[in-house]
């Protein structure tokens, strides 16, 4: 037997162990996009809560709804460049156990954390609603480090972060919403960009 | 080197087998559908290779229906995870050897 020939084996055993228990498809510039769609969110939301025509229960609704409509274009944009990716990669893109279970467990902690917000804008604690969202899509990231690459933990942690000071300070919620759904998204998209994607196709 | 060359499984010297080994070895489980489009295979190919695999007691699998749909789940034995890691190691070891060479 050749060296090349072990090397190779052992290289195809990696391949499919990484292929088989992660979901590979997935795009930073994608990540990037959802920042650069959050800031944009985030300078409407700004808009809306410093006009004084509006009464709060309208602003409430309007925001709900922008919140609503940001999250389906997002995870629109993922999905999409996820399948763009998979295709120039031939990836295989089916909706199988891998992606299944990648799914199920980033949703268990975006749900809770859904169902959370909603009780609080409920009960009128709209303040805290931004430090849990920020909290619970980091523990969802973290959570799904497991099942793609295990780089999206650090966005993860620094969601935790963000989210735990925005509880602690009053009073500046859309700038921390700001920093870890925009721009924290868009630093570590373009760094996976470059540092990962690219320097694979090389 | 010879003595590490006895421990390269000849099971495992097929691509195909070598893949459902590796896959197996990560996952608890795998059902045949993921399994094929892991390694692009057809139907028929797939199952003669998972066959051989549990006739040696590699892998043992697990037939049961969603609705009507028949799904046959692969988990790897104990003995199966034994002869993967020794044939990791073979290959290791080779590789060890004829480089420090």
């Amino acid at each position: 037997m050749e060296n090349k020939e072990v090397i190779d084996t052992l290289s195809e055993i990696r391949d499919m162990m990484a292929k088989s228990s992660k979901v590979l498809s997935l795009s930073g510039l994608s990540c990037a996009l959802v920042g650069v769609l959050a800031l944009l969110a985030c300078g409407a939301a700004q808009y809306v809560l410093s006009n004084p025509s509006w009464m709060h229960y309208q602003k409430v609704s309007i925001l709900t709804t922008l919140a609503l409509i940001l999250l389906v274009i997002c995870a629109a944009t993922v999905f999409l460049f996820a399948r763009y990716k998979a295709k120039k990669n031939n990836y295989r893109f089916t909706f199988d156990q891998t992606s299944r279970r990648m799914l199920w467990n980033f949703a268990i902690p975006l749900i809770t954390g859904g169902i959370l917000c909603i009780g609080l804008i409920h009960q009128a604690h709209y303040g805290l609603t931004s430090s849990m969202m920020l909290i619970f899509y980091g523990l969802a990231l973290i959570n799904l480090s497991s099942y793609t690459f295990s780089s999206t933990k650090y966005l993860g942690y620094a969601q935790v972060i963000l989210g735990l000071i925005d509880f602690m300070a009053v009073n500046h919620s859309l700038i921390f919403w700001a920093i870890g759904f925009g721009v924290c998204h868009i630093i570590y998209g373009i760094l996976f960009y470059f540092l990962k994607e690219r320097k694979g196709e090389r | 080197m010879n003595l590490s060359l006895e421990h390269i499984n000849k099971a495992f010297e097929s691509k195909v087998r070598l893949g459902i080994m590796s896959a197996l070895m990560v996952n608890e489980e795998i059902d045949f559908t993921t399994l094929k489009s892991l390694l692009d295979l057809t139907d028929g190919n797939l199952a003669s290779h998972t066959r051989s695999l549990e006739e040696l007691g590699y892998i043992q699998s697990k037939k049961q229906f969603i609705g009507r749909k028949p799904n046959t789940t692969f988990q790897m034995t104990e003995s199966g995870k034994a002869a993967f890691s020794e044939h990791l190691k073979a290959l290791e070891d080779f590789l060890k050897i004829s480089l420090g060479n």
